[in-house]
């Protein structure tokens, strides 16, 4: 009862700290320009549109956060063996992850805005100085929490992988959620502001991105502000849920009818979501409507 | 069409060279594994989890780039990371459930839940997206109605894009397709896990298989891991770009993602098993 107890608790946490970690993630990603919605931002250029946006993907988000968090994971273990307090190794794990990510973001920068020379896009030094940090900052909370979390997996929930796999695997399932939930709301919302809201963005207006502020130029830590608003949450609500339900269906029911207790749960978990995503769907189709020409809605 | 007005690459059809190369390649490994005295039950078994990979991944709808402007609909990432995401987030819980049962059949099954939940959790996340935040009704692009709900879609497509967010079908097809690529990635996590484990004792001198038990487990995992990457990657080159679902045309050319994933998964499961050859020296 006492080791059920303990494991409820420890899921709770992990689910806490995957939230977070989601939730800087997301953030991360879109004032560095990580993920898909990328493609616009070096695209502008090329339609003629220069920026001020921080353009610094590495590759996706997975397999950058994969990277990250198995060199976290995997530093803070080797510390570990040789008896490095836990907080300690894990902190220090995820710096030497996070300078690793500040060298590609600056390296990202540096090549994809000079790819973009023959089309008179300057790089911004101080773009660098200013948004290097702040994306490292937020990676870092990513990192850290990822890697806390997965260290209660394995010292206190005894999962059979090391904590390095463990880094990978949920690094790559951390990267695959915040791209998933946060990129449409970047993409779509924040990058194409000058587009009529709640419908898509024609393929015709490809690459004219939003370049200005309410006063100057637009600048990378804007869009971290605006997104925070919904789309680190969301990722992080998306990664928290992914992680605690994981956990929490295999913690409680692992031992009822021999295992096959934890598997029934998990179905039941999918149908519920799935209801719940028919009624978003419906709620959707409901209150919008089908879209009607202007001359008609006049 | 891809979403930037070109034609999609690559046919529907199956190559007949290819594919007889492919198989020979197939038959030479399961043959070398064979003779060099290894059981090549276990090779068959990765040979099943690399072609389930690949199909699973075709049923996950992924919109790439043009998702994340709400223009084409999917998940807006990329084809091979979604699919490893979910497969892995399967591969933790079989891998877990397997070493608190022993039962291959238990695992397998919570591999696949533990991929199925992580697409209907993300899927869910993805709709919510669409509908609270950026007030856009999921619409598919590829075809006119719901094949399950019956919902229609034309009306509901914004001008000048291809469709936008998860509508029904596509929601069943990402969690179809994390549960199919769960289980592929947890079987070919236990045959290379038992491999190993019956195996490092004796290469490491007598070794206890208590004592090489952590080795195995991180062995086995890394190499699931790499199959995954492998077989999600070959999937999305089948794919060009994006997918909505079973009900996309693409879905079509599955055949050839599944002899192409169960010869790469045949030669790597060959390589993955060379590394504890004994070679008696």
């Amino acid at each position: 009862m006492e080791e059920i107890v303990l494991g409820i608790g420890i899921t709770a946490l992990a689910g806490a700290l995957a939230t977070v970690a989601g939730a800087a993630e997301d953030t991360e990603s879109d004032i560095g320009s990580q993920g898909d919605p990328n493609s616009q931002v070096q695209l502008a250029p090329q339609m003629g549109y220069i920026h001020r946006i921080f353009n610094k993907a590495v590759s996706g988000e997975p397999p950058a956060y994969g990277a990250w968090c198995v060199i976290g994971a995997g530093v803070a273990w080797a510390l570990m063996q040789i008896n490095y307090n836990p907080a300690l190794a894990i902190i220090l794990g995820s710096v030497i992850a996070v300078f690793v990510q500040g060298i590609y973001c600056t390296s990202g920068y540096l090549g994809r805005i000079a790819s973009l020379a023959k089309f008179q896009q300057p790089v911004y030094i101080d773009i660098i100085k200013s948004l290097t940090p702040v994306t490292m900052a937020h990676a870092f909370v990513a990192i850290f929490c990822t890697v806390a979390m997965c260290y209660l997996m394995a010292s206190v929930l005894h999962h059979p992988f090391a904590l390095p796999l463990l880094g990978l695997v949920w690094g790559i399932a951390l990267g695959a959620a915040g791209s998933a939930t946060g990129n449409p709301f970047y993409g779509k919302e924040r990058q194409y502001q000058n587009q009529k809201f709640g419908a898509g963005v024609p393929i015709s207006a490809s690459g004219n991105i939003v370049r200005y502020a309410e006063a100057g130029q637009r600048s990378s830590l804007d869009n971290g502000w605006f997104t925070t608003k919904f789309a680190g949450p969301a990722s992080g609500i998306c990664f928290g849920l992914i992680v605690f339900l994981e956990l929490w269906r295999t913690i409680l029911f692992e031992e009822l009818l021999n295992g096959w207790g934890a598997i029934i749960i998990g179905i039941i978990l999918i149908l519920v979501f799935t209801l719940i995503d028919r009624w978003v769907e419906k709620w959707g189709r409901r209150t919008y409507g089908p879209y009607t020409s202007e001359e008609a809605s006049s | 069409m891809s979403a930037l007005g070109g034609k999609a690459s690559g046919g529907e059809g199956i190559n007949p060279t290819g594919t007889v190369v492919g198989i020979i390649i197939l038959l030479v490994s399961i043959a070398a594994t064979y003779a060099l005295g290894f059981s090549i039950v276990p090779l068959i078994g990765i040979i099943i989890g690399g072609a389930l990979i690949g199909f699973g991944v075709h049923f996950v709808p992924v919109g790439g780039a043009p998702a994340a402007m709400g223009q084409a609909p999917g998940i807006a990432t990329g084809v091979a990371m979604l699919a490893a995401g979910a497969g892995l987030a399967g591969l933790f819980g079989g891998a877990w459930a397997y070493e608190a049962t022993g039962d291959f059949i238990v695992a397998i099954a919570g591999g696949a839940v533990g991929g199925g939940l992580m697409m209907a959790i993300t899927c869910l996340m993805v709709n919510a997206t669409y509908v609270f935040a950026m007030g856009i009704p999921a619409a598919s692009g590829k075809v006119a109605k719901d094949p399950i709900t019956g919902d229609t879609f034309p009306e509901y497509k914004s001008q000048g894009t291809e469709g936008h967010g998860l509508p029904f079908v596509s929601f069943f097809g990402g969690v179809v397709g994390g549960f199919i690529a769960g289980l592929g990635g947890t079987i070919i996590y236990l045959e290379l896990f038992d491999v190993y484990l019956a195996n490092l004792p004796a290469l490491m001198n007598g070794a206890t298989t208590e004592s090489i038990q952590p080795l195995a487990v991180s062995l086995a995992g890394i190499f699931a891991i790499g199959f995954f990457l492998v077989n999600a990657v070959l999937a999305a080159y089948n794919i060009t770009g994006t997918i909505e679902g079973p009900h996309d045309p693409k879905f079509k050319r599955v055949p050839r993602a599944v002899i192409g994933c169960a010869v790469a998964s045949a030669f790597c499961g060959l390589i993955s098993m060379l590394i504890i050859y004994n070679t008696g020296m």
